[in-house]
């Protein structure tokens, strides 16, 4: 029988009437369009699925999402602040840390959970964060110094607004 | 995506529903906690239960406190991270929190809980596998066919898949107690009792019990302990072997000695024979060896996970050697006095 579950992601509430087998992976995803947070093992081995809920990195994929009823989901698509990039992500551009970039949502949620509670890490601490994320293409050298290098970005975007100037996507900044 | 099987989902608020709950659904019912477990063998169509009970919401359930006179209790919904970040645990009994710090990735252990290390089931290349797989090939006995197809001749009608919880192993060398509660009331017992070694029913806790408490005795207070893991990967991957030891080092001896080995067998077991080894002695390189061929002794793997019979009771041994050379150090470190 379909249970109504309430869902905050990304800072919008969603009142959504789901089968209680439907993992968050698949809510987000098919129900709600956001493809950003990919799907891959489905066994929790590979991290692709990453996602904070209520600001903890937790795999999608082995997630109820009858079980998130009134928490806070933040997918990749909820890092973005208008166009500016989060740092993270930004930092993943400037270091290369992106191939096929089929790791990268959950390599930057992983991330994040780890520069949120610690803002400095260094970079054993960033390679333990992401000890639970598989990538197929960098060899994470690239990955560890985006982490790494991400309060730098922050701290230039920082000074980059207050000289009036945004840090804006590369498609944009054209 | 490959659905999960369908069922029904409760969230109770209290243990005493979740018990109710549970007299009343029998073994159409599985609980969860994290899911980490669960979850992925749901998907591969292993477990397809009518209900399944999470402990989320019980709030009684989270938390690792100190009691004076009692011990260190740990609530079985307390996460894995929570589990190594405790203050308590890190500070009385550190090498529980180093145990829980082994498990699996950050992310499953933010998701995994402590009780569901303890409720780990039992796992095997034959039967930790997908549907498809399965579809191809006749079942073994915990599949509820005949014969176990890693046992030597592929006869036995036993089945020996394998407990690789890392928590579960070192809180065995803690001598940890566990409370069960169902409808009827509750008891205590033995962690290591809780453990059958039948690898198709690995623990003694019945379908209507929620296991409530997870309890260090407050005369392990002082003990040295050490966990260490072998795996494959230094992340992600389950033991291939997972070596705990507890001992209580005064005037430079060892006494009452306790290791106990994981992912070789159906159950965490406890070397024979360790404890009246050591006791009292110094623990020596020549000493350490003797205990680490008991270790290797005890363990009997079966062709059922990653890496070849002979090398993980290989491993066993080295692993074994390596605590027994760390214990030695630190109670050296201890002063040979009042441990640590
Ligand atoms: C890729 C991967 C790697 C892993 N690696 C490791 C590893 O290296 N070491 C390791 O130890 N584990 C590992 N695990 C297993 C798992 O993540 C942990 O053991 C975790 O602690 C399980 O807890 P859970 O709450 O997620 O269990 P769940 O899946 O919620 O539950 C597991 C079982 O316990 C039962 N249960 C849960 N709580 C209770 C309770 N209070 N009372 C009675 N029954 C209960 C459930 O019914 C279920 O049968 C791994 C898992 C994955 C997917
Ligand atoms: S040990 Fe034997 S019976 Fe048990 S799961 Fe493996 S093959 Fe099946
Ligand atoms: S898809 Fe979730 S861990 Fe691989
Ligand atoms: S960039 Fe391809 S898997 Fe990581």
């Amino acid at each position: 029988m379909k249970q109504v579950v309430q869902l905050n992601v990304n800072d919008a509430e969603h009142e959504l009437a789901l089968d209680p087998s439907r993992t968050l992976l698949e809510v987000l995803r098919e129900s709600l369009g956001l493809t950003g947070t990919k799907e891959v093992c489905l066994l929790g081995s590979c991290g692709a699925c990453t996602v904070l809920v209520d600001d903890r990195p937790v795999l999608a994929c082995l997630t109820l999402a009858s079980a998130c009823q009134g928490k806070r989901v933040l997918t990749i698509e909820g890092l973005r602040q208008g166009e500016a990039l989060h740092p993270l992500q930004q930092a993943f551009i400037d270091k290369g840390a992106v191939q096929c970039g089929f790791c990268t949502p959950g390599m930057i949620m992983a991330g994040k959970a780890l520069l949120d509670r610690n803002p400095h890490p260094t970079p054993d601490e960033a390679r333990a964060a992401i000890a639970g994320n598989l990538c197929r293409c960098t060899g994470y050298e690239q990955i560890v110094e985006a982490i790494v290098a991400a309060p730098a970005v922050d701290e230039a975007a920082r000074v980059g607004a207050r000289e009036g100037g945004h840090y804006l996507m590369p498609d944009m900044a054209e | 995506m490959q659905p999960l099987p369908k069922f029904e989902y409760r969230e109770p608020g209290s243990v005493a529903e979740a018990a109710r709950l549970l007299a009343e659904l029998g073994s159409r019912a599985k609980l969860i906690g994290g899911g980490t477990d669960l979850v992925p063998s749901m998907r591969q169509g292993l477990y397809t239960p009518a209900y399944v009970i999470s402990l989320q919401r019980i709030a009684d359930l989270r938390g690792v406190a100190w009691e004076d006179g009692v011990g260190l209790r740990i609530g079985p919904m307390t996460t894995l991270r929570e589990m190594e970040a405790s203050a308590e645990a890190r500070a009385r009994f550190p090498f529980l929190a180093a145990a829980a710090r082994e498990v699996g990735s950050p992310q499953l252990r933010e998701m995994g809980t402590v009780g569901g290390n303890l409720c780990l089931d039992t796992r095997c290349r034959h039967f930790n596998q997908s549907e498809d797989w399965q579809d191809c090939v006749e079942a073994c006995v915990k599949r509820g066919g005949e014969f176990c197809k890693a046992s030597p001749n592929g006869r036995a009608r036993k089945c020996f898949a394998v407990f690789s919880a890392d928590l579960a192993t070192a809180l065995v060398a803690a001598n940890a107690r566990v409370t069960l509660q169902s409808a009827g009331g509750a008891r205590t017992i033995e962690l290591a009792d809780y453990y059958t070694g039948d690898g198709a029913s690995p623990t003694a806790g019945r379908p209507d019990e929620v296991l409530t408490e997870v309890l260090v005795p407050s005369a392990m207070q002082g003990v040295l302990g050490t966990y260490l893991k072998y795996r494959m990967r230094q992340a992600i991957d389950y033991p291939i072997a997972g070596v705990a030891l507890t001992l209580r080092p005064r005037d430079g001896r060892v006494h009452d000695a306790r290791m106990v080995v994981g992912g070789i067998s159906s159950r965490p077991v406890i070397v024979k024979g360790l404890g009246a080894l050591l006791e009292g002695k110094v623990l020596d390189e020549t000493l350490a060896e003797s205990a680490a061929k008991l270790a290797r002794k005890s363990a009997t793997p079966l062709a059922n996970t990653a890496g070849d019979r002979a090398h993980r009771k290989q491993m066993v041994y080295e692993f074994a050697r390596r605590a027994l050379a760390e214990a030695a150090h630190a109670a050296a470190g201890a002063g040979g006095g009042e441990a640590r």
